[in-house]
């Protein structure tokens, strides 16, 4: 491990110099599983992507109260590509959804997706025409930070939970969970049905079935009204 | 006055109750002459444009104009120094539904006289088209493209007028009036497919991108580079 203090390494009483001093070992053994996950874990470089009122408890958790780099995420990365974990904090417009996808395909494996808030998760109050219903049809998310808006605590422990979760990872058994198809860029992460199931209306504010469309009964072709 | 008895989630279970179509919008107190000197003064100048004259909320005068001749009356009250309305606070709309006609609001206010004036222009459902005031004030302009985008009203005389919020390939229609449903007329899915497949760079057209150019540069002749699909993917990032 590199452990050697002197030039030699020989100490003088002739034995090698190791990392407890004379004579005791100049190398550690370690799992590798154990040694990548934790450099990435201790490591993490959020890219923040904050759109609404969330990200000001974003920034909060990063100024010096609360002080996100004691856990390693020293560096605010606004640049996706020296990114490892997305923080969506706040609604998405769909004129937003597309840029929302080319930053994460544009983030370097491995790479993760905390959804911060309750907008970002399912649409929160937004279940209108313009907002995208959680944005896990839109990528991959790893941890839901529920709250309107979360506390800092809140986004602090979701990205301990992240850490957690890299921290079981191994480099042979989940070396397909963000393995990308470049053919996917422009369809959505999930299949109609799942979109249908994730986006399904809450209450019943508006005469319009689960997933959207006009109800079929009430207005025949859904285009016939368009100008 | 509603049930007492009853909680807010009793309307959950009760399920959605369709508004009273009959209801007229709610009208101020009918102002008479001389409450407004430059209401008094367009009816001497325009005879017949001004169609009513209300006063909502205390003192807010509303007077409905004739939309044919709106924009000479918001010409003439914004050019005469008498009244001198230099500045157009909002150019907004309203439906009221069931089939009522669609209001467009004027905003304006006297920086000399310290007047408001709030000049409404009804337009039926079958034609909403209305002279655009861009050539009076250049703030119109945006707020003109946003009560296109949103209500569909047609500007005419507009220099630009596109859609400014919502995509500019938005097939749903114009999502704040009242026959708009209120997920929009698409599935979910589909507006997800849809909205991955925009372009950000072609929500804007090139000048706009660009900084330090004079406003009359952004003219509405310039034509926006549309994908061509299947073509053009060497242009991708």
């Amino acid at each position: 491990m590199g452990l050697d203090s002197g030039e030699t390494g020989i100490g003088h009483t002739g034995l090698p110099l190791g990392m407890f001093g004379e004579g005791s070992p100049t190398f550690l053994t370690t799992k590798v599983d154990f040694v990548v996950n934790w450099g990435r874990r201790n490591s993490l470089w959020p890219m923040p992507f904050g759109t609404a009122c969330c990200a000001i408890e974003m920034m909060a958790a990063f100024a010096s109260d609360f002080d996100l780099s004691r856990f390693g995420m020293e560096n605010m990365a606004f640049t996706p590509r020296q990114a490892d974990v997305l923080i969506c904090a706040g609604r998405v417009p769909y004129k937003l959804a597309p840029v929302l996808r080319r930053i994460w395909d544009q983030m370097p494996q491995p790479k993760w997706c905390v959804s911060m808030g309750a907008c970002a998760s399912t649409g929160g109050v937004f279940d209108v025409y313009s907002m995208v219903q959680g944005i896990d049809t839109i990528v991959p998310v790893d941890v839901y930070v529920p709250g309107c808006p979360p506390r800092p605590e809140g986004l602090i422990y979701g990205l301990m939970m992240i850490q957690e979760k890299i921290r079981q990872e191994s480099l042979t058994k989940n070396t397909i969970l963000r393995n990308e198809d470049p053919t996917l860029v422009g369809q959505p992460r999930a299949s109609e049905s799942e979109i249908v199931e994730l986006t399904g209306a809450f209450g019943n504010s508006t005469q319009q079935d689960q997933g959207g469309g006009v109800r079929a009964a009430e207005s025949g072709d859904p285009l016939k009204d368009l100008l | 006055m509603a049930d007492e008895t009853k909680s807010g989630l009793d309307a959950v279970s009760e399920g959605p109750v369709v508004s009273d179509d009959t209801e007229t919008p709610a009208s101020g107190i009918e102002a008479g002459a001389g409450t407004h000197a430059t209401v008094d003064a367009v009816r001497e100048v325009f005879p017949g444009a001004v169609l009513r004259h209300e006063i909502q909320a205390g003192d807010q005068h509303v007077v409905f104009v004739d939309a044919a001749k709106g924009h000479d009356v918001l010409a003439w009250i914004q050019q005469d120094p008498a009244h001198d309305y230099a500045f157009l606070t909002d150019v907004t709309c309203v439906d009221y539904g069931g089939g009522a006609p669609l209001q467009v609001v004027y905003q304006l206010f006297s920086l000399t006289h310290h007047l408001t004036l709030r000049v409404k222009c009804e337009l039926p459902l079958d034609s909403l088209e209305i002279a655009s005031v861009c050539d009076l004030w250049q703030t119109a302009n945006w707020l003109e493209r946003e009560v296109y985008d949103l209500f569909g009203i047609t500007f005419t005389g507009h220099p630009d007028l596109r859609r400014i919020l919502m995509p500019h390939d938005y097939e749903e229609g114009h999502p704040l009036r009242k026959d708009f449903p209120l997920r929009g007329r698409f599935s979910r899915a589909e507006q997800t497919l849809r909205a991955l497949n925009q372009e950000p760079e072609h929500f804007y057209i090139p000048s706009e991108l660009q900084t330090g150019l004079e406003p009359q540069h952004l003219t509405a002749k310039e034509t926006r580079a549309t994908p061509q699909v299947g073509a053009d993917s060497g242009s991708e990032g």
